[in-house]
């Protein structure tokens, strides 16, 4: 399998009034060609930065560097504006939560599948309209050429969202990032986006960062997934492998939190995590979990724990030995 | 032990009149059609369907906000028309969705808290402190986040703000409209089992309303499936999730993506299409999207059958 994007401790920094919030640290990983990896975590944890820094579209106040960020074999380190212009929306394509928010509601949504397709490909507007119709129908939306003439506001949520992935599938990209891609949607149509959004995958062989902080979408989608916390990998490896068997008391905390039907009796007491999580600004030193672990030895303050390796492509930040019972 | 029933609904119909553009005459849109619900107290009533299927509108009316086109809802056995607004606010107290968007940034915690009191003007200002501290510990609130704002304070904290000020005047009944979707995993298990805690504790009555049927079947112990205005199944929760039997019951339950990396996506055969309140299909309203519809699905609607507390409304229920 060829590896579409790989990353080598990437770093974030916000500069805030309060001090530079290390919103990334150190973060390593890498998709490959029709596979799947889920970037999942709580806000704050640092998942959609990361997102961002892969696609240099980082807020005024950040910057990142990192020691390697390889899209298709080209570094992506250094590449300036107008070189990330020819990526963006072509080669890597971006699906955000909102669709209401990410559509354009002056523009009908065939301007705007058009658009990048025009713009990277300076192909004539007819076979830019006949892309567009394509894809609008390979997403499940009937009647595509007349979609083509009407505006966001006419389509309900499931549909924009359609229109946002067949918007980045135009220039048949090798990687989507799609940022909580159904979060603002019916539990339905998240069914069915989260199905068209896999099939596509599959048949055009792209890969697919999955950012979310929904463990059930985690568990129905993922190949691997990379657990953050605090702008920290805590804890990755094969989903399955995560779900059957957390290692990190942070992982475990978060499968303890969700109530199962059929597993977790109705009316239980659902596990919680106590306290809450740190602010990563000044000097960060020691596990930064370890305020909320039941698991602390005064170690965990001592040191900076490294991922340790469980296993081919397991990893858990942690060094308790509890962790493995 | 017998059984009182707080809040009941009969045969309750809201239509909003919409316009269909310009220079065009006024559509009726059935936003809840002929929903009668009984919620006994101590009991939690789980209300579940897509947006737009009138869930929403159920809770404006049931909170006095929405007037109803007919039918009754009855509270604590009056009619609820009958209340002044301030008797209902007494009775009935919601709590939202975002804790960020329903508490005054400009308002103290203590302010917030002590809203419902001071509007309708109970206890004096000495008994007002006491009561405030009294709800802060009840939620778990730290006694010291009481001259904080809202900015000051984490998700799950401003929920538990919105929490104390709609617990603070002990209502019969608690209006939960999405009570922990905003909210972080970690958090979403803190406020589900202080909801939890305070039902046995002062034995409330929810009606929860909510997208996420494992929050659902977690906290109800009825649940009342919606879809186009009308509840198209009720059953005990154990009954609902155990024996599904509208086929969109069990397209909702079969959605809802529990973390087992085994099962992969389901596929629900519920097509794209959420119809058009404005124009519902003939017949049985879900008759687009089910896989089991017949000829007599799409001329006339089924009436609600079934027995032992479950209902369903389906020509052809299932299991």
């Amino acid at each position: 399998m060829k590896k579409v994007l790989e990353v080598v401790g990437l770093t974030v920094d916000l500069e805030l009034p309060a001090g530079t919030l290390q919103a990334v640290q150190n973060v390593s990983f890498s998709v490959e060609q029709g596979e799947t990896l889920s970037l999942v975590g709580e806000s704050g944890c640092g998942k959609s930065l990361t997102a961002l820094a892969i696609m240099n579209l980082l807020p005024p106040s950040g910057h990142f560097s990192a020691a390697k960020m390889e899209f298709m074999g080209e570094s992506l380190l250094g590449v300036n504006e107008s070189g990330m212009s020819r990526v963006r929306g072509n080669k890597m394509a971006m699906i955000f939560q909102e669709p209401m928010t990410s559509l354009n509601p002056c523009y009908t949504i065939g301007n705007q599948l058009e658009e990048a397709y025009l713009q990277h490909r300076h192909a004539p507007d007819r076979e830019a309209r006949d892309r567009a119709v394509y894809l609008l129908e390979k997403v499940g939306i009937t009647a595509a050429a007349s979609r083509l003439n009407q505006y966001p506001h006419q389509l309900s949520g499931g549909l924009r969202q359609r229109v946002m992935i067949a918007m980045g599938l135009m220039c048949g990209p090798a990687l989507i990032i799609a940022d909580e891609p159904t979060t603002a949607l019916d539990v339905t149509i998240q069914a069915q986006i989260l199905a068209l959004l896999h099939a596509l995958q599959k048949e055009f062989n792209m890969g697919l960062i999955l950012i979310t902080h929904d463990l059930g979408v985690v568990a129905r989608m993922a190949d691997r997934v990379a657990v953050m916390y605090c702008g920290q990998v805590v804890e990755t490896g094969l989903a399955a492998e995560i779900f059957n068997n957390p290692k990190h008391p942070y992982t475990r905390g978060l499968m303890d939190c969700i109530p199962v039907p059929g597993k977790v009796e109705p009316g239980q007491k659902l596990g919680s995590i106590p306290g809450i999580v740190p602010t990563p600004i000044g000097n960060l030193h020691g596990c930064l979990f370890r305020n909320r672990c039941q698991y602390f030895q005064p170690k965990c303050a001592a040191e900076n724990i490294p991922l340790i390796e469980q296993g081919p492509g397991r990893a858990v930040r942690c060094i308790s030995e509890q962790i493995n019972t | 032990m017998e059984t009182q029933t707080v809040l009941e609904t009969r045969d309750v119909t809201k239509t909003y009149m919409v316009s269909a553009g310009v220079m065009k005459t006024k559509k009726p849109l059935h936003a809840v059609s002929g929903v009668s619900l009984s919620v006994e107290k101590g009991s939690v009533l789980g209300l579940v369907g897509e947006s737009g299927c009138g869930k929403s509108t159920m809770a404006k009316m049931i909170l006095g906000l929405e007037n109803v086109t007919s039918g009754e809802i009855i509270l604590g056995g009056q009619l609820l028309s009958s209340f002044s607004a301030k008797e209902i606010a007494r009775r009935v107290q919601p709590i939202f969705q975002d804790p960020y968007a329903s508490l005054n940034p400009r308002k103290s915690i203590g302010s917030i808290i002590s809203l419902p009191l001071r509007a309708l003007k109970v206890g004096s200002p000495k008994d007002l402190n006491r009561k405030i501290d009294e709800i802060m510990e009840v939620v778990g609130l730290p006694p010291r986040t009481k001259h904080n704002y809202p900015n000051q304070l984490s998700g799950g904290q401003r929920q538990r703000v919105a929490v104390a000020r709609a617990l603070i005047m002990r209502p019969e009944v608690v209006l939960c409209d999405e009570p922990t979707s905003a909210l972080d995993v970690s958090v979403q298990a803190q406020i589900l089992n202080l909801l939890m805690d305070l039902r046995r504790e002062f034995g409330l009555t929810y009606v929860l309303i909510s997208h996420d049927l494992a929050v659902v079947e977690h906290l109800a112990t009825k649940v009342a499936v919606m879809y186009l205005g009308r509840i198209v199944e009720e059953a005990q929760t154990r009954d609902l999730f155990k024996r599904p039997r509208h086929p969109y019951t069990q397209a909702l339950l079969l959605s809802v993506l529990t973390p087992e990396p085994h099962l992969g996506l389901p596929e629900t055969h519920l097509g794209i299409a959420y119809p058009n309140p404005i124009d519902p299909p003939p017949g049985c309203t879900f008759h687009p999207r089910c896989p089991f519809a017949e000829d007599i699905c799409k001329k006339q609607a089924p009436v609600p059958a079934g027995e032992g507390g479950h209902m369903v409304e389906c020509h052809f229920p299932r299991g």
